[in-house]
């Protein structure tokens, strides 16, 4: 075959590659492969809990709303989700101004050792959650205070304070430190700065970081398994200890409380900062 | 109107309060906010650096628990001992779990990151907005349902009557027994794994030069060249840092060894709660996690030798490296 047939056929190729869905053929298999195995789970619950009878049948051989009537009967799964929002709103509380102090700190102020200070505040990261589990568990132990819903609480915004940090220092970073200074030179001081300039310009990064803990907060599982006792079980351990027995459709039902969660969420980042930015923090 | 009224009470309320604090920090000595800079930064930090020194002095307390001796009626006596690293390193049972964390742990961190590229590189790069929309839904659904919820959705899949065993099913194959196999724990922890792989590479990825592969293809590179060549040396901050994050989670995780393993597979984290609730050995506990710390850390500096820290580093902006 010449070279020139031979372009010209590659260009012809291309040129049909390029109508494809994103011109890369290969790649956009395997991802939209992805796609489904990633998304699968969460879909099965969701379709599951639509499963009349008590049997867990996937495919589901009708749908009925039967699980769903039953739900405010069950007291124990209300209070556990109920304890779960309380945790997840404490641990979201009182994240959001440590993690924008911390932020602030660590970039806008010119501190010794500050290498040595990020990786400090990477800790939750670096530690095993069950290790923290361990650790929490000995230390609030000591302390006399296991039983109580605050300590939990407390523990979930040790473990994930850093998701709060990175996504504030991220904004902090993109801030460009002459826009508060042009409000100095106009005569701003720095309270005003700060409210007017800088908590503005933060407040995306802040907000990305809220949600997250909470939703997070919601979710966790292992530290809460070590460090809850029975009559103060949150959602997580709760549907844990269920599953463990049988697995019911109203079960599925419950969880669906975190899939409608999960897709709410997504939707509110969405909104609020946009996907695209949560990728980025 | 009076929607109007009220923001403009409001308004006034938010003046009168920055004057009210305005005044009041003058009233304060000049010093204080005008003292050098470094003073007021570790006063900002200091909540942030109470709140992780639980885990920063629980990491030395858990040390000293795994040298303390471990008795079945006092519990615990402050007495120090070796015997707890003796059992944990002389114990066929223990090494046997150690050793299947580590190694599943490394094939799902390899798998999980090896998926994770194609996935990272088509958002950044897809162009129809609608298709980014569905990958990054697509991320963070699964990543906002939680580890328990998505464990449960695998055991209805995977189960006898499950989703899997119905399709093999149609060709007069099986039932395949999932549940309590290491296949059942691995597709559980990549499918968990992925999301925190394409999140950590992502950054990475975006960061790349479009034009540099442009310039790939026009020197004749086809796409996988261009992938190859380009792509992955250019986002290996992101492969580092997605390494690191998939291998230290999975190396620690429980809920899907217990659930879908179904205790027959067995991770280094079940090994340490069954010590603390069903032995209430906390020494051998802490032995176990020291132990796990000390794994994974090795890990991170291997990964930070040979790769660099990666999208972890958080970048302040006036570090020059």
């Amino acid at each position: 075959m010449s070279k020139e047939s031979q372009t010209s056929l590659m260009n012809r190729f291309f040129r049909i590659t390029r109508k494809l869905p994103g011109s890369r053929p290969v790649i956009s298999t395997l991802v939209a492969l992805q796609i489904v195995f990633l998304m699968l789970p969460t879909i099965v619950v969701f379709v599951v809990s639509f499963q009349p009878g008590d049997i867990v049948r996937f495919p589901p051989d009708g749908l009925s709303l039967q699980w769903y009537y039953e739900l405010p009967d069950e007291s124990r799964y209300i209070s556990a989700l109920w304890r779960s929002v309380l945790v997840a709103t404490f641990c979201m509380l009182l994240s959001i101004p440590i993690g924008i102090l911390a932020a602030l700190g660590l970039i806008r102020y010119d501190i010794r050792f500050e290498k040595a200070f990020q990786l400090y505040f990477l800790l939750p990261f670096t530690v095993p959650l069950v290790v923290s589990g361990v650790i929490l568990l000995i230390i609030f132990g000591e302390m006399g205070v296991i039983g109580n819903l605050w300590t939990v609480g407390l523990a979930l915004t040790i473990i994930n304070i850093p998701f709060m940090i990175w996504s504030v220092t991220s904004r902090v970073n993109a801030l460009d430190s002459e826009l508060e200074n042009a409000a100095k030179n106009l005569g701003a001081d720095e309270i005003q700065t700060f409210f007017n300039v800088t908590f503005p310009s933060i407040m995306p990064g802040v907000v990305t970081g809220a949600l997250i803990m909470f939703v997070l907060g919601l979710n966790e599982f292992i530290v809460s398994l070590i460090i809850t006792t029975p009559d103060i079980v949150t959602l997580p351990v709760l549907i844990y200890t269920s599953i463990r027995t049988n697995i019911s459709p109203l079960i599925a039902a419950v969880a669906s409380v975190y899939v409608i969660v999960a897709f709410l969420a997504v939707i509110v980042a969405d909104r609020l900062v946009g996907l695209d930015e949560l990728l980025q923090s | 109107m009076t929607s109007n009224t009220i923001s403009n009470r409001l308004e006034r309320l938010k003046w009168r309060l920055m004057d009210k604090t305005i005044e009041l920090k003058q009233r304060l000595p000049q010093e204080i906010y005008q003292s050098p800079p470094s003073w007021w930064g570790y006063l900002l930090i200091l909540p942030g650096i109470l709140l992780v020194s639980f885990l920063f002095v629980g990491m030395g307390i858990l040390t000293y628990y795994s040298f303390l001796t471990f008795d079945s009626i006092e519990f615990i006596i402050y007495e120090f001992t070796l015997e707890n690293w003796r059992s944990f390193l002389t114990t066929d049972a223990y090494y046997f779990i150690f050793f299947r964390t580590i190694g599943l742990s490394l094939f799902i961190t390899i798998l999980a990151v090896g998926l994770a590229l194609p996935y990272a590189y088509l958002t950044i790069r897809v162009r129809s907005s609608l298709l980014r929309k569905l990958l990054l839904i697509s991320i963070f659904v699964p990543f906002f349902t939680g580890v328990i919820v998505r464990a449960y959705g695998w055991l209805i899949i995977l189960g006898q009557n499950g989703l899997v065993n119905s399709f093999f099913g149609i060709f007069g194959l099986g039932p395949y027994r999932l549940i309590g196999t290491e296949i059942g724990v691995i597709i559980g922890l990549l499918q968990i794994m992925i999301p925190f792989a394409i999140i950590m590479i992502a950054p990475a990825v975006q960061n790349i030069d479009r034009a540099m592969e442009l310039a790939a293809s026009n020197l004749g590179a086809n796409p996988f060249q261009t992938f190859y060549h380009i792509v992955i040396p250019l986002a290996k901050p992101g492969i580092a840092g997605g390494t690191i994050v998939v291998f230290t989670i999975t190396a620690a995780t429980y809920a899907v060894p217990a659930l879908i393993g179904g205790g027959r597979v067995d991770f280094i984290a079940n090994v340490i709660y069954r010590s603390l609730f069903d032995l209430s050995n906390y020494p051998l506990a802490a032995t176990f996690s020291v132990a796990l710390v000390i794994v994974a850390s090795i890990f991170v500096l291997g990964i930070f030798q040979t790769l660099g820290s990666g999208t972890l580093g958080v970048d302040t902006g006036d570090s020059h490296e």
